[in-house]
């Protein structure tokens, strides 16, 4: 009967009880799972694109913050830092096109996905020697990321939002609908969806896969830029950003694999719901760290009932 | 003479005098991690512990005359390739340097079979101290519940009795390294009257720890004690600060005193502390020797500001321990080429009185203490470190973990460890 009552009463005594302090749990959760979405935003259009499950979408956000970071402490101003940082993203995007997804064009699924381990490595190996794997402070105030944090005092509580974490929720939300409107209304993002629907279809109508793949891989690295910046800005950048990467993982599971709607729509949910069963539930009842598998367990109950997730598409196969 | 039989032979030749070189050197492998989601923990500590030895290959030509290899196999901070390393070198080594808590206690068992002794300067399981029962096992100068007790008892103003009543947050990571002062501090909590209240953080949750945050906001602990490695610690001191938890209330394990972890938030970190039985002293002789030696010399891998810092030069105390106890065991054995076994006879027996420490070039790095047989940490006690905004200053004296508390509680665990693996060797000799 305890049990009982901590398990269904006292968690919604206490969000009554302390309506700011759930709205401040909300609001963490809501920026975790804004960045969730980002990382789980970067291997849906690759997959969209080339049926090609991206293992290096991780090591790619660390790799894009520290160049960023590098770059500028080798003496360029923050902005330069940035665009170079994109001319470094679009020159591995071309790379890889070049040196690993073209030669292996036509072989199973499996072949191209061990192909973007191997990314991985060569990403790890390289960030390592090139940047080194101490922990760097992100150029936040350099690229005009406020510091700072604005005090509300909801039901005469108190509630804290980081400015930073207002920017990087106002600037994902501008990523996003940017994404969608290019993918929606550009001749390149039809190309990509057209892609998306039917490889052989898309080809036969004059759709370059060179040209798309090295598109997607751009974009996935501008993706990663972002999501580079708001983590390290939160917790700096090092290689244990790549870890975060794992968060992704029941998103797209949750989300669909192919669905952009999908990826943003999973992350928001694990992001709140996930917070809010450690707090009331989690750390209570559990002794708290519920958060490495709640995402898990939740997008599992999922796929029982819906196995392409919430968003992804139906494949109906005649046998 | 056939080429083929010409071959052999030149191959024996070849393998006699890879051989004969082998036994030259004094084969020291270090587990490092430099690389992977710890690296920032592990890089600066390499760096010091590496450019120790080779400052004494370049000054002295090694220790005895002998050069000490002292080459990293990486981990990543990952049990299992910590434990393939453990197995790739034993065959040569005549120490195994685990650096994790994890690795430490996987290899523990082995280390008895295998007679290669295991050297945690400051980590590893806290029984360790107990040589009778962990008679390869060695984690000078304190261990993980000194560090825990040290931070109580300053936390408390030296009458642990004045914690009655209060609430103590232990935020760790969720490891066996993390959980390790937990048997300790569950037994404080019960002697005296103060509430713990464990909070983990998962390693995919280290650089995004606002549930355990919010967890603290809403709990309002009247101090949060950190046992965080790598990435975690620089998250917790950011979410702190955005937090508003008030930063002299906020104590780190000397794995939480890296100066990169606190440039993050800078001003806004000022009055964190951390627990440290390692002072870092730019002065000190030793420093000049190795940046004539090897800094000066280009051999060195450390960035000119990393130098200067906490775990840099703790790496410098833990290679100077190492180096302290193959000397010891070279001079009990007379011999230079010593062998593993030999090995742990000299850090069983390390003695750093403070004229020691003097001559060692580590004046001010280090506090005295002593090994015994039946003592394996020595327990030099430490200082309490705090983040002036720019740096970590000295900010206590030495402090002292009180052992009438502590070692009935390694009497336990060690008892409790040897009879979960019997048979499990003890010494019944060894008297202290």
């Amino acid at each position: 009967m305890e049990l009982l009552q901590r398990i269904l009463v006292r968690p919604f005594a206490e969000m009554f009880g302390a309506p700011d302090f759930l709205m401040q749990v909300i609001w963490e959760g809501l920026v975790s799972g804004i960045l969730y979405a980002l990382i789980a935003l970067g291997f849906v259009l690759i997959f969209r694109a080339s049926r090609i499950f991206n293992f290096a979408q991780g090591i790619m956000v660390v790799f894009a913050a520290l160049t960023l970071v590098g770059l500028h402490a080798m003496g360029l101003p923050a902005w330069v830092a940035f665009a170079g940082t994109l001319a470094v993203m679009f020159g591995l995007a071309v790379a890889i096109e070049r040196l690993v997804l073209r030669p292996l064009i036509g072989q199973p699924d499996i072949v191209l996905f061990m192909a973007t381990i191997g990314i991985t490595l060569i990403l790890v190996g390289s960030g390592e020697i090139i940047f080194g794997g101490e922990n760097k402070v992100m150029i936040a105030r350099e690229l005009g990321i406020p510091s700072g944090s604005v005090e509300l005092n909801p039901f005469g509580g108190f509630m804290l939002l980081e400015a930073r974490d207002i920017t990087v929720v106002a600037g994902a939300v501008a990523m996003v609908l940017g994404l969608l409107a290019f993918l929606n209304y550009s001749r390149m993002g039809r190309a990509i969806r057209a892609l998306g629907d039917d490889h052989q279809a898309a080809v036969s109508v004059g759709i370059s896969l060179s040209a798309i793949w090295v598109l997607v891989w751009f974009v996935a690295g501008i993706i990663a830029l972002m999501t580079g910046i708001a983590w390290g800005s939160r917790a700096g950048v090092s290689f244990a950003l790549e870890i975060i990467a794992l968060k992704a993982l029941p998103v797209l599971m949750l989300g669909g694999l192919e669905s952009i709607t999908g990826a943003i729509v999973g992350g928001l949910l694990i992001g709140v719901l996930e917070k809010l069963f450690e707090i009331y539930w989690g750390q209570p009842l559990l002794g708290g760290s519920t958060e490495a598998w709640f995402a898990y367990v939740l997008a599992l109950i999922v796929l029982l009932f819906r196995p392409q997730g919430l968003f992804g598409e139906r494949i109906i196969e005649r046998v | 003479m056939r080429p083929w039989t010409r071959l052999a032979l030149a191959g024996a030749v070849a393998a006699m005098a890879a051989g004969a070189a082998a036994a030259q050197e004094l084969y020291t492998p270090n587990l490092s991690y430099r690389t992977g989601p710890f690296a920032a923990t592990g890089i600066p500590l390499m760096n010091g512990q590496r450019d120790y030895m080779l400052m004494l290959n370049a000054r002295d030509g090694g220790i005895g005359g002998i050069p000490v290899n002292f080459e990293e196999c990486e981990t990543g901070y990952n049990t299992e390739k910590g434990v393939e390393c453990y197995e790739k070198t034993k065959a040569q080594a005549i120490v195994t340097q685990p650096w994790s808590t994890g690795i430490t206690l996987q290899v523990l068992p082995k280390t008895n079979v295998d007679q290669i002794p295991i050297l945690a300067p400051g980590y590893g399981f806290s029984p360790m101290t107990d040589g009778r029962t962990f008679q390869w096992a060695f984690n000078p100068p304190a261990s993980y519940w000194d560090g825990a007790y040290m931070i109580l008892h300053h936390l408390s103003g030296g009458d642990l009795g004045t914690l009655s009543g209060k609430k103590i947050a232990f935020l760790h990571l969720d490891h066996p390294y993390g959980k390790e002062p937990l048997p300790l501090l569950e037994k404080l909590a019960a002697d005296h009257g103060f509430t713990l209240l464990p909070i983990p953080v998962g390693l995919t949750e280290m650089q995004n720890q606002s549930a355990q945050w919010l967890q603290i906001r809403r709990e309002q602990p009247d101090f949060v004690i950190m046992w965080g490695w790598g990435a975690m610690n620089a998250a917790a001191i950011a979410e702190a600060v955005k937090t508003r938890y008030p930063m002299n209330q906020f104590v780190g394990v000397w794995w939480a005193s890296h100066t990169d972890d606190l440039q993050l938030v800078g001003e806004a970190g000022k009055g964190y502390r951390a627990i440290s039985w390692s002072l870092p002293n730019p002065e000190a002789p030793v420093m000049a020797a190795i940046r004539e030696h090897v800094i000066d010399a280009g051999k060195s891998l450390a960035s000119a500001e990393e130098v200067g810092e906490v775990f840099y030069q703790r790496g410098i105390v833990i290679s100077a321990i190492l180096a302290e106890g193959i000397r010891v065991a070279q001079e009990m054995h007379g011999t230079a080429q010593i062998t593993a076994a030999q090995l742990r006879d000299g850090l069983e027996n390390l003695d750093f009185t403070q004229e020691r420490i003097d001559e060692l070039g580590l004046t001010g790095m280090m506090a005295p203490f002593s090994t015994s047989c039946a003592d394996h940490t020595g327990h030099s006690g430490a200082w309490m470190l705090e983040w002036d905004g720019t740096q970590f200053v000295q900010a206590s004296d030495l402090l002292q973990a009180d052992q009438a508390v502590i070692a009935p509680l390694v009497a336990e665990k060690a008892a409790e460890y040897a009879a979960a693996n019997a048979p499990w060797p003890v010494n019944e000799a060894c008297e202290g």
